[in-house]
């Protein structure tokens, strides 16, 4: 078949394909610059040791010795924990949230401007503002949050220093910070939703729960699963917020991996142990993504 | 036409072979020299400094530039930039605790050649622990800008109004700030913080008591916290925290809180560093102008008291492209009179034993008298090219003992572990 179209090419066509190619060749050369060529280097650093604080070790191969470290490094494993943990609070969480902000946004307000600037206002906020915003509001002495608690005579809170409410200040601020990019993905959704498929439940006598759940849902699904992989993904490379409002305190109880694999290279210098760390966390990443997007190509058969 | 034409040409040109000279001229005698320093390291007064140099220097331009205020942090963004080799920076100010991680990496420029003959004479002027602290196998890697330690402040108005002495011992310390919490009845009003925040800080937090216990964390290059003093740092903030002398949130204290407290009048006693003194006279929303007292830092018995040595170093890049330049500032900003300066300014501590009885740096800082004795006995932090690692290991373990999410003996052992793998 192939061959056959091959032949058929004018020797015209063929100068457009090759002409096509070359002006490929620039993004293509540039992306392998970027993003191949940092790839490649971080598989093979995983196989060496290099650790730039002990330049005299030299960069040895050292085979899976990094890989060995990391499946018997406790602190891995807990901040392996720690994002799967974040993945399943707040993915969900910034849906769900998502989806009410979207809906309260297609409502036919009269003026619209004061609802798309609170979904957009988080959105273009960089993520460490909103860390160090949330840190403010959690802090033991002047935080908002302990002035609330006093105000209804209630003893403050160690918000950021005992690990259970430390983690659960982290997901809200993570929650308000992406539920925004949600809500603007799912907004998009439910505007390409017919206005008359409403018109005809309400004829019909369907509640307004009942078209959510008949009409908005089913239609939105799509919608809702782009949202997903998208979240989930920045989900495992959980990084600033928790950097900024508790830097993984206290101890280690709210590190993600992204934060562990910069501690261990930034910080400590271990570009070895980093490497095999980032790979590790890549594949994480690739299995979690593929696994959405084999849901996603079953699901048009399912219909 | 013609003649004007020929004159705005000439003009022209005329200007532009001035400017091309005049800029010639500008690149030969001008070098400019971009110096690193913390937020925290009172980078204002560095300017007053660098100010004074370049007038004297007219063909040299400084530029400051300040980084993150805590000392992890600044060791952070100056690890990216010198392991890719960054010529960027000429100088930088480094933590006494990083020479020897600095010689190791191959990031600071041996002063050696720079100094000269005079290496023997220039060095023998400091203090024996600075001396000590940026030697590093025989070759001089920075020179001191300007020395610290832990000192123990105080509210002096608060002690006299109750009748109390400043404490020579954890217990005084103890039984003083609860006498005086509870006769305030100021619900603001907290007893005693030290930085439990996982930062650098954080270390001393368990090096001191621990020193005051007479052990030290390595003993001839071994890890050395198997012993029931190792265990003594713990006991003691446990013991201050049931007592209700630290506040609840010391897991989230970092250092400049400590003195942000205790400048608006919320803290009877914070374990903190030289330029705490500074801040606290002269700051416009001082409540505690005239009000305090410095003394050294307690230890469990008044005879064992212990602190941790801190205080900045200057350091040539070895990525510089103006090293002889650079080394000349560097021995300008070590010397007695910019030590003068800061103490005057920022209540810095001095490098020479000279400096401290200086009559103006005595007006200034009235407590720098019995400040040198401390100086002179405060003890290092472990001297490890992977420094960063074991303060890391140390203040994450603090800060969750501290947190109350690890018991004494889980932090205790986590630290004893990770240490272990590193010191073996």
């Amino acid at each position: 078949m192939s061959d056959a179209i091959r032949h058929r090419l004018t020797p015209l066509e063929r100068s457009e394909r090759r002409l096509g190619f070359a002006m490929l060749a620039p993004a293509f050369l540039l992306l392998a610059a970027v993003v191949l060529y940092p790839i490649a280097e971080l598989i093979r650093n995983s196989f060496h040791f290099n650790h730039l604080a002990q330049p005299w070790m030299g960069t040895p191969f050292v085979g899976f010795e990094n890989y060995v470290k990391a499946l018997g490094d406790d602190r891995f494993h807990e901040a392996v924990l720690h994002t799967l943990l974040y993945i399943l609070v707040t993915v969900p969480g910034a849906v769900v949230i998502g989806l009410g902000l979207a809906l309260l946004a297609n409502q036919p307000f009269r003026v619209k401007w004061p609802v798309r600037l609170g979904l957009l206002l988080p959105w273009a906020l960089p993520l460490v503002f909103a860390g160090l915003i949330f840190r403010w509001f959690f802090e033991f002495n002047q935080g908002i949050a302990n002035a609330m608690l006093r105000g209804l005579g209630l003893e403050p809170l160690n918000w950021l220093t005992s690990p259970g409410l430390a983690f659960f200040a982290i997901c809200l601020a993570i929650i308000w910070k992406s539920s925004s990019f949600v809500a603007l993905v799912l907004l998009a959704g439910l505007q390409t939703i017919p206005k008359s498929f409403y018109e005809a439940a309400e004829v019909d006598g369907a509640t307004k729960w009942q078209q959510f759940r008949e009409i908005t849902l089913p239609m939105l699904r799509p919608a809702i699963f782009v949202a997903l992989i998208f979240r989930t993904i920045t989900a495992i490379q959980t990084f600033d917020i928790p950097y900024a409002m508790t830097n993984g305190g206290p101890g280690n109880s709210t590190e993600t991996l992204a934060m562990y694999i910069h501690k261990t290279t930034v910080d400590f210098l271990d570009l070895g142990y980093g490497s095999a760390l980032a790979v590790l966390m890549f594949i994480v990443s690739a299995v979690i993504t593929s696994l959405y997007l084999r849901h996603t190509r079953r699901d048009p058969g399912r219909h | 036409m013609t003649s004007r034409f020929t004159r705005r040409m000439a003009t022209r040109l005329g200007l532009a072979a001035g400017l091309a000279l005049a800029g010639a001229a500008y690149a030969q005698a001008q070098t400019t020299l971009r110096i690193f320093t913390g937020g925290q390291q009172r980078p204002d007064v560095m300017r007053q400094i660098v100010d004074g140099y370049m007038k004297a220097n007219p063909n040299v331009k400084v530029e400051v530039e300040v980084g993150g205020a805590t000392s992890e942090q600044q060791q952070q963004y100056l690890n990216t930039v010198l392991a890719s080799k960054d010529s960027a920076l000429d100088l930088i100010l480094i933590d006494v605790i990083r020479p020897a991680q600095w010689a190791a990496a191959q990031w600071a420029e041996p002063l050696d050649s720079y100094l000269g003959a005079e290496k023997d004479a220039i060095m023998a002027r400091y203090l024996p622990a600075y001396r000590a602290a940026n030697i590093v196998n025989g070759k001089v890697i920075a020179l001191p800008y300007f020395a610290d330690a832990q000192f123990l402040y105080y509210r002096k108005d608060l002690l006299e109004k109750h009748g109390l002495q400043p404490p020579k011992t954890w217990d005084e310390l103890k039984a003083a700030a609860q006498k005086v919490m509870a006769a305030e009845g100021n619900a603001n009003l907290r007893g005693f913080e030290t930085a439990g925040a996982p930062i650098e800080g954080t270390v001393c937090t368990y090096l001191v008591p621990l020193w005051g216990s007479g052990e030290d964390m390595l003993k001839d290059g071994k890890l050395n916290l198997a012993s029931a003093a190792a265990k003594k740092p713990f006991q003691l903030w446990a013991d201050l925290k049931a007592a209700n002398v630290t506040p609840p949130n010391l897991a989230e204290i970092p250092t400049d809180r400590i003195r942000q407290n205790m400048q608006a009048g919320n803290l009877i006693f914070g374990m903190t560093w030289g330029y705490v003194w500074n801040r606290l006279q002269n700051d416009a929303d001082s409540t505690v102008k005239g009000k305090i007292g410095v003394v050294p830092l307690p230890g469990f018995t008044a005879d064992k008291q212990a602190t941790c040595i801190g205080g900045w170093q200057v350091a040539v890049s070895a990525f510089s492209k103006n090293k002889a330049e650079a080394a000349k500032l560097a021995r300008y900003l070590s010397s007695p009179e910019v030590a003068k300066q800061q103490a005057i300014l920022a209540s810095h501590l001095p490098v020479f034993p000279g400096v401290y009885t200086d009559a103006e740096v005595l007006k200034a800082n009235p407590w720098f008298e019995q400040a040198l004795p401390v100086v002179q006995s405060a003890r290092s932090r472990p001297v490890t090219p992977r420094y960063t690692e074991v303060s890391e290991i140390m203040r994450t373990n603090m800060n969750a003992f501290l947190a109350g999410t690890k018991t004494a003996d889980q932090a205790l052992g986590d630290m004893t572990n990770r240490l272990g793998a590193i010191f073996r």
